[in-house]
């Protein structure tokens, strides 16, 4: 199934950018530059291995953006980034295109005994998060704003630069938990247990992605958004656990 | 008018006030556990508001119980709005309804007993949170508020006991982790 989504949107792409460049130059296209947040690694690299990724921090991808790193498109974690990014015209209009929920994860041999959220302030933990102008930092400290838990924050070990640090750290054991997304924590489900956060606590988790304004091959670069705005494209991010969003718009 | 109607009728009047008139946004410093039940009452009310709306699509508690539905159901809003105003005012980013994807059970509504026992389990919980609230919470113009709010929201479930036989559970007060558990099958 997920070769075939790749099939399909790598086909869609080339056949997309053949048709723009037919008589201007060889239909043979080179690969995009894509710079994405840290938790669609996965699911982007299944869907089209053919492109160059760049992975990370959502800020730190803006940051090279802002420097005048050579992207064709920018998916973001966070609408924060993009729309600072669009605001000084370095990005065409972003788009919404998905959107997930944060997770809690523990080892699975659980040596803080985390059943709960709520254990978090009751018992001695080791806390790893990512740092605050992440986007999966920055929607940690809301949760746990939100829950009342913001004390919690005292615990915290390490800040990592990306939810994958994360993810990795405590996969490892080397901390007792740490807040992800689910879809990064369904990706190592065989090394954590995954404590749910109420849906009352929950941020606003929606990802952007837009074409970079000094994009020599925005044509190409369209054509990849909208093949991952498509109903296959949406159907892919939902298989590995992202949310729909309503309609994906600007 | 009997008994039954009078309780019926003052709990929507009196729903309806409680909810409208104890709050006014202000620049109030607030506590994390001030948010905290404030977030969980927001995302309550919704609920609250969504049960009423499919009660009263289903029709299961017959046409006498469309008054104390519809009543509920307003009630349910003002409390939203009430909530979101607290955050607004704290400087918060409420949630609104389209964040959530309420989980509603089959047997949920099936029938009208099962109606009425969804609607007091929500309202027992909800109701617990807002009294552990009004116990707790530091700021006195906040533990007027949810006080207010644990008045209405008792009102509403004596008006949907009485549409059966039903004897609403005793009210306690419950702390933010049982009532969010109490209502986490429903809240998605």
């Amino acid at each position: 199934m997920r070769s075939r989504l790749a099939l399909l949107l790598v086909a869609l792409v080339v056949g997309v950018t053949a048709v723009a460049g037919a008589g201007a130059r060889p239909t043979t296209t080179p690969p995009l530059t894509i710079y994405a947040a840290a938790s669609l690694t996965d699911v982007f690299r299944t869907l089209d291995p053919a492109q160059n990724f760049s992975f990370a921090g959502s800020n730190a991808l803006e940051t090279q953006i802002r420097n005048g790193a050579p992207a064709d498109i920018f998916a973001s974690a966070a609408p924060l980034n993009t729309q600072r990014l669009f605001r000084a015209g370095l990005v065409d209009k972003p788009v919404t295109f998905t959107a997930n929920r944060l997770a809690l994860i523990v080892p699975k041999s659980n040596p803080a005994g985390i059943r709960t959220i709520y254990d978090l302030r009751s018992k001695p933990v080791k806390l790893v998060v990512a740092a605050p102008a992440v986007p999966v930092g920055g929607y940690t400290i809301t949760v746990l704003r939100k829950m009342g838990l913001s004390s919690v924050l005292g615990k915290v070990v390490s800040r990592e630069s990306d939810v994958r640090a994360v993810t990795g750290k405590v996969a490892l054991g080397q901390a007792d938990a740490g807040f992800v997304y689910v879809t990064d924590a369904r990706a190592v489900s065989d090394q954590v247990n995954i404590v749910r956060i109420p849906a009352w606590a929950q941020p606003r988790v929606r990802y952007e992605i837009a074409v970079v304004s000094r994009s020599t091959n925005k044509t190409a670069a369209r054509a990849w958004i909208n093949a991952i705005l498509s109903a296959r494209g949406q159907t892919a991010l939902r298989n590995a656990g992202f949310l729909p969003v309503a309609k994906p718009t600007t | 008018m009997n008994r039954r109607r009078l309780l019926l009728a003052a709990a929507g009047v009196a729903g309806i006030g409680a909810a409208s008139s104890p709050w006014s946004p202000s620049a109030l410093a607030a506590t994390d556990d001030d948010l905290a039940y404030a977030n969980f009452g927001l995302a309550s009310s919704y609920l609250l508001a969504d049960f009423y709306g499919r009660a009263l699509q289903s029709g299961r508690l017959g046409p006498v119980a469309r008054p104390t539905l519809r009543r509920g159901r307003t009630a349910a809003n003002l409390q939203a709005r009430a909530l979101t105003d607290l955050l607004t005012g704290a400087g918060d980013t409420p949630a609104t309804t389209e964040d959530f994807t309420f989980a509603w059970p089959t047997t949920a509504l099936a029938t009208a007993a099962a109606t009425r026992r969804t609607g007091l389990t929500l309202l027992h919980a909800v109701r617990g949170a807002y009294q552990g609230a009004a116990a707790t919470l530091s700021e006195t113009s906040y533990r007027v508020l949810f006080a207010s709010l644990a008045a209405s929201v008792a009102e509403q479930a004596g008006a949907l006991a009485l549409l059966g036989a039903d004897v609403p559970p005793f009210p306690v007060a419950l702390d933010l982790e049982a009532a969010s558990a109490a209502l986490e099958a429903y809240l998605g």
